[in-house]
């Protein structure tokens, strides 16, 4: 365990460089998984918005204290005075100072620009970057002052990280304050860029995504949260039509040679996402799908009125334009082994094959063949087909649906759109505990779904061999367990019939059974999921990949396209090395992670409230009958007047490690 | 005459006369240890002003509701209630609390508004006795106003390798003197709609430039010149001819003709010490006699000129059911249309401006009846509009090399060149027009230098083409209104019976009625455009405010109504040196000879801009790049 030797954290002063203990009435913090960066290489100090820690006196905080400043005055906007140039002359002060040359400011002008920074500037990052400079001059100015004296600083290795709440919850890391500036800016296609670098599927995004980078926005403590969605939408439909951004095989910056092929196997979000970051490092990628058109849980799971299909086509026509071929009607399995892609000359292959088998409900009477029962995934792979134009298909009476995911809210806003009389979602849980969407819950109730909460299926009630109904109980939250979650449990005597005509259970999904065979070699988890080490997505069989639903059961969009990014590092490694590589930034948000080092301040000054832009939308009572897309884009005054809400919180933190840190993404 | 008029529209931009309602004070603070009434909703800076403390600002402007806090010099202490710390924070920004207790005068935040100061200088243009601003430079105020006294950190090669673009004939963006208030990108993209211009690069590097990374002359930028009227330092500026001109006057070889606009003789007069709005006309003919100019004229002549042929065009255009009809007088309205829309040419009138119907002509019908070299004639025009200094170099405009007019001078160059010359203007007696041939001038050309002008006198002259006698209410009060976008009907009789038109100001209105004109649901016969609010007498070259957007509207306009009334002639077609031109010499209006040299063509220029994703990722500032 790596000992704080001296430190400042948020305001706190500790100092245990003489090894006794005169000034330990600050007990030390605990800091956990900061002994090594990569290993065998020590974290000998850690900088960042609250301060620092000094965990081996050898350090020189003038060098230190110098990297976090370039790296604030390299990301700095230059819009606000204090940032843009209190970086710039701070930084060169210290630059000057660790090469032992004359500084042109003295330690009082660096306090007095650092102080500036601090108090005056006008985002997240020149409040903060400042912070940990600082208090190492107020605290341990001595240090500092035997520094200069001293000369030219020993070199030291590190890296510095800068990041904000959002970015750190959005799975792909978007760098989301960046992309809503480039709007601010005028610049709605560097804005897109800047998701690009991530993905391709961002006007899908931009409709469909659940947003944690929302849910972690600071803006929250002030009105509302900004509409980062919104705004992805808005600038991924700014570039469509003629003045769209155009890819083509000129992105691609080092062509590899015709036996550098690789098969991703599944063209949903993650199979697409791993396939596009392959081609952008030049390999030769074929997609193998069992399905006729790419889109996966996309294109199937996901209702018109939410996604309209041609905006998916367009984004996954990405991979054609960077020379990807798409193999339709191929299915794992049935029409091609791991082996059979080996064989073929694949020198890696990724697995995003989905969960896309619905699991049974486990109640009395439950025949997925009876006539009126549907799985929430079959239903919709219904819809999918009667929207197409491929087969027709009608509901009458009443439906319910179980569940209280994204999937059961589908089901059951398309369910009304395909005639039923009445909705009904039965959900075990309360309205708080649904996973789904709680937009989505809402727009479901303005269209008539009726909701039972609390409320449960115990046996499926039929008359000659057709589902009537389904017999329900209601449930009661039990007392918090030891992690404060509570479950729910029957209510004995509460049983009753609701009829229905058709029953669409939609409480999750699982791995196609027959896909993979044990011939394959690829190991399952204990939850029926592929089995891979989180760190690179490698399964259990060297040079196959897997990620997306069929590696983490039934997820979100954005997860398995961070999870295509992952696995094509992974697969590019592997293939150019033999093996996949240390991710420094990885390893910096784990550190950031682990010790809850980003702290959801609240914001402490008032900020002028300006309530977000919601999405022109279809009335409820239109929509309902038509699967046109509810929601619509938003106009460049509203995007431009959204975007100002972003406060920008960035913050930069850094390390100094014994060894250079190795390059990675 | 006159069956309705309606106000549509948009008036953002427009100056209003204050309402009458004072919301009720909802919120008790106190600045510097005074109870203040504080309002909902409004900011500290707000709330400071209307209890008479000051702040220094910079960035703010509050006429274009424009707060980007981005000069952060606008700094307040504040305590909130049962707060046991302060906070320093930018007034423009931070919304008055109740129980907040604000300061603003302590020693510890005098200090950091001199250094924000400081840091501003620190990579700005030093050069002040240089700059086009120097003397009425919000940047060198505000460095009085916070008592700066030093001058650390200034390092001339920081300001070395900043852009400037020289490339347009009307504007020079100089990023040496940006402070990045913004204020240039808000009038260009929410006031008048153009969305030219954005914020490029990061860090230190951070400037305004245009659009796609194009220059300014090449860019969608129409020259309006708004962007001028509200920057706060030198960084945006007319490109300054005043020496091109002076050199003119000067030579005695040449005849040097200057004519000045309608707009002009109103918007000038505050530069010497004169109210606003006052008439300078007389003192103008004086000054620029005594600067050198051989004959003075008048462009109102060439707007009763226009109003002869842009009418007679309309009524033909009328009769050929051919609508809707957009007038052409001003520039930065063609440049709208060439480089914005296009599709829509064939609707705007072919009549040239009066400016350029006025250089045409002094340049083949005056020196004809004069007696006098037409290549010793030299013309100089003095425009309220930056966007003129493009119009002369129109390739439509110059013939085999010779342009119909030579240099234009902003309100604000004149203004320079006299105050070169040291002519106090309001010392001035004033003299009148002794031009025989093209300087006498109606009410109706008097009003084209504001919103609604040109199409009161196209009515009036109208009105007598097709009944055979004059309108008897020629004040055509349903057409004053402010509003960016008003409509009326109009009937006319005769023939032609009932007119539907619009007055269209600023360009933020104007591309509503276009995409209302190409989307057919317009049934307009003729639509008056003005790209500036306001129309010409707040046009992007006239003298420019301090921390004020269109101060002066109102009062010029009123001066420019009263001019009209108070002519022995108010029609265009009365004007007898008018009269004298198509008697003498063009024959009638739209005859061969007047399509010749009073009437132009228009060129697509639209910017059509597809970027690559390669391209964007080049240009991507931003950690955690992948690409």
């Amino acid at each position: 365990m790596t000992e704080v030797s001296y430190g400042v954290w948020d305001g706190v002063v500790y100092d245990n460089r003489d090894g006794a203990s005169s000034l330990r009435e600050n007990t030390f913090p605990t800091l956990a998984n900061v002994d090594s960066f990569d290993p065998h290489n020590r974290i000998r100090a850690f900088f960042g918005d609250r301060g620092f820690f000094i965990f081996d006196d050898g350090v020189s905080l003038i060098d230190a204290l110098w990297r976090q400043m370039d790296e604030a005055a390299d990301q700095s906007c230059g819009k606000c005075t204090p940032c843009r140039m209190g970086t710039v002359l701070v930084r060169d002060a210290l630059d000057a100072l660790r090469h032992g040359r004359r500084s042109p400011l003295g330690l009082g002008e660096i306090e007095m620009l650092a102080e500036q920074m601090t108090a005056t500037s006008m985002c997240g990052l020149g409040q903060t970057c400042a912070r940990a400079l600082l208090a190492a001059l107020r605290s341990f100015r001595e240090v500092i002052e035997a520094e200069i004296a001293r000369g030219a600083q020993p070199e030291q290795h590190g890296m510095a990280y800068m990041t904000a709440p959002c970015i750190e919850a959005c799975p792909s890391r978007i760098n989301v304050p960046r992309y809503i500036d480039y709007i601010r800016d005028g610049k709605p296609e560097h804005s897109l860029g800047v998701i690009l670098q991530k993905y391709p599927m961002a006007a899908t995004c931009g409709r469909v995504c659940v947003r944690f980078c929302e849910m972690a926005c600071r803006r929250k403590f002030v009105d509302e949260a900004v509409g980062i969605k919104t705004l992805k939408r808005y600038v991924a439909d700014q570039q469509t039509g003629p003045r769209a951004l155009t890819f083509g095989r000129e992105l691609i910056a080092q062509p590899l040679g015709a036996d550098m092929r690789v098969a991703v196997v599944g063209a949903g979000p993650a199979g697409v996402s791993c396939a596009y970051h392959l081609l952008l490092h030049g390999y030769h990628v074929d997609i193998l799908e069992a399905m006729d058109e790419p889109g996966g849980m996309a294109a199937i799971g996901i209702p018109s009125y939410r996604l309209p299909k041609h905006v998916l086509h367009a984004e996954t026509d990405i991979i054609t334009e960077l020379g990807g071929r798409f193999l339709f009607k191929r299915a794992l399995g049935h029409d091609f082994s791991i082996d059979d892609l080996f064989a073929r000359g694949y020198r890696a292959v990724f697995l995003a094959i989905g969960c896309q088998q619905g699991i049974r409900l486990g109640v009395e009477n439950e025949d997925p063949e009876m006539p009126g029962y549907k799985s929430g995934i079959g239903f919709l792979l219904e819809v999918h087909d009667h929207v197409a134009g491929l087969k027709t298909v009608t509901l009458s009476g009443d439906v319910v649906v179980v569940g209280g995911g994204n999937v059961a809210m589908d089901c059951a806003r398309s369910a009304l759109r395909m005639g039923a009389e009445r909705v009904h979602v039965v959900y075990r849980r309360t309205r708080e505990d649904m996973p789904a969407d709680s937009e989505e819950v809402e727009a479901a109730i303005a269209e008539g779904v009726v909701f039972h909460f609390l409320t449960n299926p115990v046996r499926i009630v039929d008359q000659d061999g057709r589902i009537t109904g389904v017999e329900i109980a209601t449930m009661r939250q039990t007392a918090p367990d030891g992690r404060g979650r509570r479950n729910v449990e029957a209510v004995p005597g509460t049983e009753r019939i609701m009829s229905c005509a058709t029953l669409i259970a939609a409480i999750g999904q699982q791995v196609v059974k027959g896909a993979l065979t044990p011939e394959d070699g690829i190991k399952f988890d204990r939850w029926n999921c592929v089995a891979v080490d989180q760190t690179d997505l490698a399964t259990s069989r060297p040079g196959v990949f897997a990620g997306g639903d069929c590696a983490s059961g039934p997820s979100t969009l954005i997860h398995a396209m961070a999870n295509g990014l992952k696995a094509a590092r992974s697969i590019d490694d592997w293939i150019r090395k033999g093996h996949t590589c240390f991710q420094p930034r990885t390893r910096m948000r784990q550190i950031l992670n682990d010790n809850r080092m980003l702290a959801d301040d609240a914001v402490e000054v008032p900020v002028k409230p300006q309530y977000r832009v919601h999405h022109p939308e279809l009335d409820p009572t239109v929509r309902k009958l038509m699967f046109e897309e509810v929601e619509q884009t938003i106009s460049p005054e509203q995007a431009y007047r959204e975007a100002k809400r972003c406060m920008r919180c960035y913050r930069t933190y850094s390390v100094i490690t014994e060894h250079a840190i190795p390059e990675g993404a | 005459m006159i069956m309705d008029t309606t106000d549509t529209g948009v008036t953002d931009m427009v100056p209003t006369p204050p309402g009458p309602v004072e919301p009720a004070a909802e919120l008790s603070a106190t600045i510097n240890g005074k109870v203040v009434a504080g309002r909902a909703g409004e900011t500290i800076l707000e709330c400071a002003r209307r209890h008479e403390v000051y702040i220094p600002t910079l960035c703010e402007l509050h006429d274009i509701d424009h707060a980007p806090g981005t000069c952060r010099v606008c700094l307040v202490e504040i305590k909130m209630p049962h707060a046991d710390k302060t906070h320093l924070v930018a007034s423009c920004t931070t919304p008055m609390q109740d129980g907040l207790e604000i300061n603003t005068r302590t020693p510890e935040l005098r200090e950091m508004q001199r250094l924000q100061v400081e840091l501003l200088l620190a990579d700005h243009d030093q050069d002040c006795a240089t700059c086009i601003r120097h003397g009425k430079c919000d940047l060198q105020d505000v460095a009085q106003f916070v008592g700066l006294r030093q001058n650390r950190f200034f390092d001339p090669a920081r300001v070395a390798a900043r852009p400037v673009d020289e490339s347009s004939p009307a504007l020079i963006r100089n990023m040496k003197r940006c402070i990045r208030c913004q204020r240039c990108i808000a009038i260009c993209r929410d006031g008048q709609g153009v969305d030219a211009l954005i914020q490029i690069n990061s860090g230190l590097d951070t400037a305004v430039g245009l659009r796609h990374g194009l220059t300014q002359k090449n860019s969608a930028c129409v020259t309006c010149g708004q962007c001028v009227l509200v920057c706060p330092t030198g960084a945006l500026g007319e490109r300054d001819e005043t020496d091109r001109a002076l050199e003119m006057m000067y030579d005695p070889e040449l005849v040097t003709v200057v004519q000045f606009a309608p707009a002009v003789r109103v918007g000038f007069g505050e530069e010497f010490g004169l109210p606003p709005g006052t008439n300078v006309e007389g003192q103008i003919i004086t000054a620029l006699r005594k600067l050198g100019a051989s004959i003075v004229l008048d462009t109102n002549w060439g707007a009763d000129l226009v109003i002869m042929e842009e009418g007679t065009e309309l009524l033909h255009r009328i009769a050929e059911r051919k609508k809707p009809t957009f007038s052409s007088c001003c520039p930065a309205w063609i440049n709208f249309v060439e480089r914005h829309y296009p599709d829509i040419m064939p609707m705007l009138s072919s009549t040239k401006s009066p400016q350029q119907c006025v250089g045409t002509l002094a340049k083949t019908y005056l020196p004809e009846r004069m007696g006098i070299d037409p290549a010793r004639i030299r013309v100089i025009s003095i425009m309220p509009c930056t966007a003129k200094k493009d119009e002369i170099v129109r390739r439509q405009l110059v013939h085999d090399g010779v342009p119909e007019v030579d240099v234009v001078l902003t309100t604000r160059e004149f203004a320079r060149m006299l105050q070169r010359e040291r002519i106090d203007l309001k010392s001035l007696p004033p003299s009148t027009f002794d031009n025989p041939y093209m300087s006498e001038y109606s009410g109706a050309g008097a009003i084209f230098g504001t919103t609604g002008g040109v199409m009161e006198a196209a009515i009036r002259t109208m009105y007598y083409v097709v009944n055979g006698h004059e309108l008897e209410h020629v004040e055509i009060e349903q057409l004053r209104g402010f509003e960016g976008v008003r409509t009326a009907t109009v009937e006319l009789g005769g023939a032609v019976g009932t007119v539907k038109i619009a007055m269209c100001h600023g360009l933020k209105p104007t591309r509503q009625i276009v995409e209302e004109v190409r989307s057919g649901k317009s049934d307009l016969d003729f639509i008056e455009i003005m790209a500036c609010p306001g129309g010409c007498v707040d046009g992007g070259g006239t003298l420019r405010s301090k921390k004020a957007y269109l101060p002066h509207a109102l009062k010029r306009r009123a001066t420019l109504f009263g001019i009209d009334k108070n002519r022995k002639v108010r029609q265009s077609h009365r004007n007898e040196q008018v009269q004298a031109l198509y008697r003498d010499y063009l024959g009638h209006p739209n005859s061969e000879k007047a399509h010749h040299l009073l009437h132009t063509y228009y060129t697509d220029r639209k910017i059509e801009m597809t970027q690559t994703v390669r391209e964007v990722w080049a240009d991507l500032k931003m950690n955690g790049k992948v690409y």
